[in-house]
C-alpha cells in the first residue's frame, strides 16, 4: 500500500467516522434520558436533508434553510414523544421500540407523498471546492462534516456536563426516582431529549446531503448505521458513541480500499458481532456500569 | 323511537340497494392483466414510472375498441418493493382477481419472486428484469421481453476498444443484484475485445465516500473506468472521480443517466472526457436521423405520453408500455375467450412463445419454447453529454 492510498483511506475514514458518530449522538441523547432505543432517528436525518434541500431549491439561503429544517424536524421529534411515546410511557421497552419503528414507517410514507421518490441534492456548503492534499483529495463538504460534528460533540459535552438542564437530563436516566424527588419533571426532560435528538438528526441530514444525496427512503439504512456505531462504542456514554462512529467509519474506509471482491460490507457488521460477544456493553463501557 | 325509524330506514336502503345491484347488467367480459409494481418502498420511483407507461397503453388500446373487440383491464397491486409482497400480490391476482396474464414490472429482484408462483399456477407472466443471469430459471410460463447487460457490455466494450483504442480498464461495481451482472459478464466478455480488467472495485448503494476505491483505480494502469450501478451512489461516483482529478473516460449503465441523475450530476458528466452511457432511444429520439425506422414510433409515444402526463417519457415509462404492447400482440394472435380462464391462459402462453420479430420501442423480439427472453435485437444507443444536453453518439 502506498502513501496516497493510506492518506486517502485516513481522510475517507475520518469523514465517514464523523457521519456515523453524529448519527449515533441522536440515539445517545434519547437513550440516555429515556432508555428508549429510538429507531426513528434516521427519519429525522432524512427530514433534515429533504427539508434543507427543498428550502434551498426554493431560493432560501443555506443557513436559514438548515434552521427551518431543524425547527420542523424538532417539532416532529416533539410530536413523536407527545403523541406516541408519552401515552405509551408505561409500556414495556420492546413496545416502545416498535412504536418508534411504526413512527419511522409513517414518516417515510408521508415523505413519499410529499416529495415523491426522486433523489434531491445540495451543493457542498457555500460551494466549497475540493482540496488536494499531496496525492489525496478532500471533498469540499468533508471539512464541514468534520467541523460541525466536532461542534455538536463539544456542545453536547458542555450541555450535559456544565448546565443545570443537562445535569437534570442525566439525572433522569441514572436515578429516575431521585430525580423526581428533586423536582425534575421526567416527562419534560424526555420531551426535550426527543426534540434535541431530532434537531441533531436534522443537522446531520443537511450535512450529508451534499455527499450522498437524499430521498424519502434514506432514513432506515441510516438508522441501522447509527445503531451499529452506537452499539460498538457503548450507547450509554457519549464518548463511546463517538469512538464507535469513528471506529466504524475507519473500518469501512480501510475495507473498501483494501479488501478485494466486494466483501467489505460484511466486515463492519461482523466486527459489531465480535465486539458485542466479548464486550457486551460496547468498547468503552465495562459490565455492571450500564 | 327515532332509533327504530333509523334502523328500519337503513334496512330498507340496504334492501333497495340489493335489488338495484341485482338488476345490473352482466359485466362485459374483458382481458384482465394483473400487475404488481412497486408504488412504495425503494423501487417506487421505477415502479410508478412503469405503471404510467402500462396504464397509457391499456387506455389507448381500449379507446380503439380493445383487442378483437374485447377491452383490457389492468388490476394493480403495490408490492412495496418487497419480494414477498410481490409474490403474495401475484397469488392474489391469479386466485382472487383471476387475471389472464401477469406482469411484474419493476426490477429483477421483484420479478424473480413471482416466477415460481406463475409457473405453479400456470399463468402467462412477463417480468421486467435486465439481467441474463436468470434466463435459465424462467420455466414454461414466464417471459422476459427485455434487453440484458450482455447488450450493454458489447456496445460499451466495442466503443472503448474500437473508438478509443483502450485495452486496459477498471471496473467499479455496485454491491447489489444489479451489480452482479457486471461482476459476471464483464470478465467473460472482455477477452473477445482483447481487453483486460486491471482492477475491480466495489461500492455499496448508499455509500457516501468512494475515494479509497477510486484511489486504487487512479494508481492502476487503467485507461478507462466502467462504473456499474443503479443507486445514486453509482452516479455520485462520477462526481467524486472528477473531483479527485481522475480524467479517464468513464462508461456508465442506464440508471446513471436517468433524468434525476443527469439533473444532479450533469456538470460532472460533461467534464472532459465526458461520460458515455448506454440508454433507451426515448432519451434522444429527436436527435435520431430521419431515416431511423424507430423515430416515428418514438415521436408517437412521446406525444401520447406527454399529452397525458405533462412531462416527456423516460426509460421505465417505455419499459412498462412495451410490456403491455407485448401482451397485446399475444392476445391478438391467441384469439382466446376471456370467459374460459384456463384455456385463455394456455392460449396466451402459446402465443407468447411464438412471438416473431415483434418490433417494439426498446427492442425487436422473437420467442421460442427454448428461449423466453426473446432473441433480442436491442435498440439501445450510446449517449454523451454536452452543454446541459444528452447527445446521441452514433
Amino acid at each position: 500500500m502506498n502513501f496516497s492510498v493510506a492518506l486517502q483511506i485516513l481522510i475517507s475514514g475520518l469523514n465517514l467516522g464523523c457521519i456515523y458518530a453524529a448519527l449515533g449522538l441522536g440515539f445517545f441523547v434519547v437513550y440516555s434520558v429515556t432508555r428508549v432505543f429510538n429507531l426513528a432517528q434516521g427519519e429525522f436525518v432524512m427530514l433534515g436533508g429533504m427539508l434543507t434541500a427543498s428550502f434551498y431549491t426554493m431560493g432560501i439561503p443555506l443557513i436559514p434553510s438548515i434552521l427551518l429544517a431543524v425547527i420542523i424536524t424538532a417539532l416532529a421529534g416533539a410530536g413523536l414523544y407527545r403523541f406516541i411515546m408519552y401515552p405509551a410511557r408505561k409500556s414495556s421497552g420492546v413496545t416502545k421500540v416498535f412504536l418508534t419503528v411504526g413512527f419511522a414507517l409513517a414518516i417515510e410514507g408521508i415523505a413519499l407523498r410529499v416529495w415523491g421518490w426522486e433523489f434531491r441534492s445540495l451543493p457542498a456548503f457555500f460551494n466549497s471546492p475540493s482540496i488536494q492534499l499531496w496525492e489525496a483529495t478532500i471533498f469540499g463538504q468533508t471539512p464541514w462534516v468534520i467541523g460541525v460534528t466536532l461542534l455538536m460533540v463539544i456542545g453536547l459535552f458542555f450541555f450535559f456536563g456544565r448546565t443545570i438542564q443537562g445535569k437534570a437530563l442525566r439525572a433522569c436516566a441514572d436515578e429516575p426516582l431521585g430525580a423526581r424527588m428533586m423536582g425534575i419533571s421526567i416527562e419534560r426532560m424526555a420531551l426535550f431529549s426527543f426534540i434535541l435528538a431530532a434537531g441533531l438528526g436534522a443537522v446531520v441530514g443537511a450535512l450529508i446531503t451534499p455527499l450522498t444525496m437524499t430521498s424519502y427512503s434514506v432514513g432506515w439504512p441510516l438508522t441501522i448505521k447509527g445503531v451499529l456505531a452506537a452499539f460498538v462504542g457503548g450507547i450509554t456514554r457519549a464518548e463511546g458513541v463517538i469512538l464507535g462512529g469513528l471506529v466504524f467509519g475507519m473500518i469501512e474506509a480501510i475495507t473498501a480500499g483494501l479488501i478485494p471482491g466486494g466483501y467489505h460490507n460484511a466486515i463492519a457488521p461482523g466486527i459489531l458481532i465480535l465486539v458485542l460477544l466479548f464486550r457486551r456493553h460496547g468498547l468503552l463501557v465495562t459490565a455492571g456500569r450500564e | 323511537m327515532s332509533r327504530k325509524i333509523i334502523i328500519v330506514l337503513m334496512v330498507a336502503i340496504c334492501l333497495i340497494g340489493g335489488l338495484v345491484s341485482c338488476k345490473k347488467p352482466e359485466p362485459v367480459a374483458s382481458y384482465k392483466i394483473g400487475t404488481a409494481v412497486a408504488q412504495s418502498g425503494k423501487y417506487a420511483g421505477l415502479g410508478l414510472q412503469s405503471l404510467d407507461g402500462m396504464q397509457l397503453i391499456v387506455d389507448e388500446i381500449n379507446k380503439t375498441g380493445g383487442i378483437n373487440g374485447i377491452p383490457l383491464e389492468l388490476v394493480v397491486y403495490d408490492d412495496k418493493s418487497e419480494a414477498t409482497e410481490a409474490a403474495l400480490g401475484a397469488k392474489k391476482l391469479i386466485e382472487v382477481d383471476k387475471v389472464h396474464a401477469l406482469v411484474e414490472g419493476t426490477v429483477t429482484a421483484l420479478g424473480m419472486s413471482v416466477v415460481t408462483v406463475a409457473n405453479e399456477a400456470k399463468v402467462p407472466t412477463l417480468i421486467l428484469s435486465g439481467t441474463a443471469l436468470l434466463d435459465d430459471q424462467l420455466g414454461d410460463w414466464v417471459f422476459r421481453p427485455m434487453g440484458s447487460e450482455v447488450d450493454y457490455i458489447l456496445h460499451n466494450l466495442n466503443y472503448l476498444s474500437q473508438d478509443l483504442g483502450i485495452s486496459k480498464y477498471a471496473s467499479l461495481l455496485e454491491n447489489s443484484g444489479y451489480g452482479q451482472g457486471g461482476k459476471v459478464f464483464l470478465p467473460q466478455l472482455s477477452p473477445s475485445y482483447n481487453m483486460t480488467i486491471v482492477v475491480e472495485q466495489y461500492f455499496d448503494p448508499g455509500a457516501s465516500d468512494l475515494t479509497p476505491q477510486l484511489t486504487n483505480i487512479k494508481n492502476s494502469e487503467a485507461q478507462a473506468i466502467f462504473i456499474w450501478g443503479s443507486s445514486p451512489t453509482a452516479s455520485m461516483a462520477v462526481k467524486q472521480a472528477r473531483e479527485m482529478g481522475i480524467l479517464l473516460p468513464i462508461i456508465a449503465t442506464p440508471p446513471q443517466v436517468s433524468p434525476g441523475m443527469v439533473e444532479a450530476f450533469g456538470q460532472y458528466y460533461e467534464m472532459a472526457p465526458s461520460l458515455v452511457a448506454l440508454t433507451c432511444k426515448i432519451d434522444i429520439w429527436q436527435q435520431l436521423p430521419e431515416d431511423d425506422p424507430d423515430k416515428a414510433m418514438y415521436r408517437e409515444f412521446n406525444q401520447l405520453f406527454t399529452e397525458r402526463y405533462d412531462h416527456p417519457p423516460a426509460m421505465w415509462n417505455v419499459l412498462g408500455a412495451q410490456l403491455i404492447m407485448f401482451i397485446e400482440d399475444g392476445l391478438k394472435r391467441a384469439g382466446a375467450d376471456p370467459a374460459n380462464l384456463e384455456e385463455a391462459r394456455g392460449k396466451l402462453r402459446d402465443a407468447f412463445e411464438t412471438t416473431k420479430e415483434l418490433d417494439l420501442l426498446a427492442a425487436v423480439y422473437t420467442m421460442s419454447p427454448e428461449d423466453h427472453y426473446g432473441g433480442v435485437r436491442n435498440k439501445m444507443v450510446l449517449v454523451t453529454f454536452k452543454d446541459g444536453e444528452m447527445v446521441y453518439l452514433p
